[in-house]
């Protein structure tokens, strides 16, 4: 939004954010957006951090004939319910391929074990990728679900070490993996490769975790240093502003939020730019007709609203730094496979 | 295999006996029912995590501090409950409630929504004890929780503050009428309450994460124990820990982790059908 603003807005007007906490209760995400779109009249929606968030958001913004562009949504099922006016700037495919890929060409595991978190985008990825791997001739041991914030994975990892699983895919979320993690190494239980598509390739997992990060396995759409090839400089001039305006360097959940924004005032200026009249309408059709290049992603949107060209890299964490591993024409690194057990480290 | 789940069951246990001694304590000589207690947990964690992160101090030497912090705003904590009028346990679920929501918020504002943890390299250490590793951590935890218990036995069985406490605990007017102060009585539960949570948050930080709004797990676990021990029953909280802590292991190995809240519920209902009066309650009210 500083962005357009400073650029001189968008037909010559100013842009206004007007934001609202939905405190992570479908509830109060749908008062709040009921709220933006009746009394604020606001033209677009984005925002909403989980699908359970996201859904309801997505039919109040049909009720009322307004695009909502969300930023973090997984669920099949919200693009299958013919909601025109919902679009999203991730998709779980984009996590599948990547993490198939390297399972099934690289890895090539004899054991391997999916767990997932107890979320529909998590059940959904554990799903996708056992159908992906059979289809590769590679069978998964384990399937199970936990409740994230479980407070023991002990057993669960016993459990494991008893079936010999060398290769652990865990859906679970930043304080799932810092326990399991932690309780790996207390155990000395060490996998080949321990994967966390969710909640790994942060910095401020990476800080906490300290040396211990070192050689886990996640998946990342975007992250300082990780880009879209070609648009480098447009990744650098997003960093320095961000880190200008928050005093702090972007993460690829910022990353997430500025592409969906990015995507509203594209169709937007589109709107403008042929002289149509200002209205949900009219921004909904500019949407499905983008074709953005931005550093997270490719941006144009299939019938259903889900992305055409969101991929995820696959990143390990080595010598505390982020590094992609594959696919090979985006590998900075070689992947350190097996990981070296923790009493070798 | 079997071993290392029967230590894990272990463990877990004696750290949920820790976090549900003070809540039991307090809930048992006041009737106050603190929903904010995993709050405090949390924020002793934080405490010490601000304590060691930021100013570099010992861990050890974060405990004391953390204490007196949690003595201090549980004797605000106690004037606030002290004002409440009858029926206490459903007016100290209102208040606390809204307390609760205001040590979330605070936390966050002071400690942001990153995820906190204390790293102890020495606590994630393990060593082998009949082919089962366990690391230093649990094993601190276990025996801090055995010390807490041994310590609050002596205190409530051994001297007469204890006859007192547990006297208030079984029947507040008639303990009352018998000479004990039970002001008094609720202000001791507070204060021991207090530092049962000043030595389990810094150990939760360091064992688990901390997180603003993690609490909410911890008070339902103190709840949870609390309802199978039955009110103030130290010998029930020791067995109900360890229960629950050996129940979800044990689920998680021979069903799997989907199964393991569905085990605790069932164990639960079932308990409450049959022993309404917690798990060593002989059916006095």
């Amino acid at each position: 939004m500083a962005e357009a603003n400073e650029a001189g807005g968008i037909g010559g007007k100013q842009l206004q954010l007007i934001s609202r906490d939905d405190q992570s209760r479908p509830d109060v995400a749908i008062s709040r957006a009921e709220e933006l779109c009746s009394w604020e009249k606001v033209a677009a929606l984005t925002g909403g951090y989980v699908d359970s968030l996201v859904g309801p958001i997505a039919a109040v913004a049909k009720k009322h004939r307004i695009p909502y562009v969300a930023s973090a949504s997984l669920q099949k099922e919200l693009v299958q319910h013919k909601n025109e006016y919902f679009f999203r700037v991730s998709c779980l495919q984009g996590f599948v391929e990547p993490l198939c890929g390297i399972l099934a060409q690289r890895f090539k595991p004899q054991h391997l074990a999916i767990l997932h978190a107890a979320t529909p985008g998590s059940v959904e990825l554990a799903r996708d990728l056992e159908r992906c791997l059979k289809t590769h001739g590679l069978n998964v041991q384990l399937i199970e679900k936990f409740r994230p914030g479980t407070p023991d994975f002990t057993p669960l990892i016993a459990k494991l070490a008893n079936m010999n699983v060398d290769v652990i895919v865990s859906g679970g979320f930043t304080p799932d993996h810092i326990l399991f993690v932690r309780q790996l190494k207390e155990n000395r239980i060490s996998p080949k490769a321990y994967i966390g598509p969710f909640g790994i390739a942060y910095e401020s997992f990476i800080k906490t975790m300290g040396k211990d990060a070192d050689y886990l396995y996640s998946t990342c759409a975007w992250n300082p240093g990780i880009t879209e090839p070609g648009t480098e400089a447009a990744s650098k001039a997003f960093i320095q502003r961000f880190s200008r305006m928050f005093n702090q360097q972007p993460n690829t959940t910022n990353m997430h939020g500025y592409t969906s924004a990015r995507a509203l005032i594209a169709a937007m200026q589109a709107v403008l730019h042929n002289g149509l009249p200002f209205t949900g309408d009219n921004i909904r059709m500019a949407l499905t007709k983008l074709d953005l290049v931005l550093p997270m992603e490719h941006l144009a949107f299939d019938k259903t609203g889900d992305p055409l060209h969101y991929n995820h890299t696959v990143v390990q964490i080595q010598k505390e730094k982020l590094v992609v591993v594959y696919p090979s024409d985006r590998a900075a690194e070689p992947a350190i496979y097996p990981m070296p057990p923790w009493d070798q480290r | 295999m079997w071993t290392t789940v029967l230590v894990s069951g272990i463990t877990i246990g004696s750290f949920y006996i820790l976090i549900a001694l003070g809540f039991s304590l307090i809930f048992g000589v006041t009737r106050n029912f603190n929903l904010a207690h995993g709050e405090l947990v949390v924020l002793a964690g934080y405490v010490a995590y601000w304590l060691w992160d930021g100013y570099g101090l010992s861990f050890v030497l974060t405990f004391p501090v953390a204490i007196l912090v949690m003595l201090l705003i549980c004797l605000g904590l106690k004037r606030l409950f002290a004002r409440l009028s009858e029926p206490l346990e459903l007016n100290s679920i209102v208040l606390s409630f809204g307390i609760a929501i205001v040590f979330q918020n605070s936390m966050l504002f002071l400690f942001s929504g990153n995820y906190r943890l204390i790293r102890i390299p020495f606590l994630n250490n393990s060593f082998q004890f009949h082919g089962v590793y366990m690391s230093y951590g649990q094993l601190t935890l276990f025996l801090l929780s055995l010390i807490v218990i041994f310590l609050l036995y002596l205190v409530m069985y051994r001297t007469y503050l204890g006859k007192a406490l547990r006297a208030t605990i079984q029947d507040k007017e008639t303990a009352a009428l018998s000479g004990i102060n039970v002001t008094v009585m609720g202000t001791l539960a507070f204060c021991l309450g207090a530092v049962l949570i000043g030595l389990a948050g810094p150990l939760y930080g360091c064992t688990h994460y901390l997180y603003p709004s993690s609490g909410g797990e911890v008070t339902l676990l103190a709840i949870t124990i609390t309802i199978f021990a039955g009110v103030g029953r130290l010998s029930g909280i020791i067995l109900a820990g360890w229960i629950l802590g050996l129940a979800e292991s044990f689920t998680v190995i021979l069903f799997g982790s989907s199964w393991r809240e569905m085990v605790i519920a069932l164990l639960l209902l079932t308990l409450l059908a049959f022993k309404p009066y917690g798990i060593v309650g002989k059916g006095e009210s």
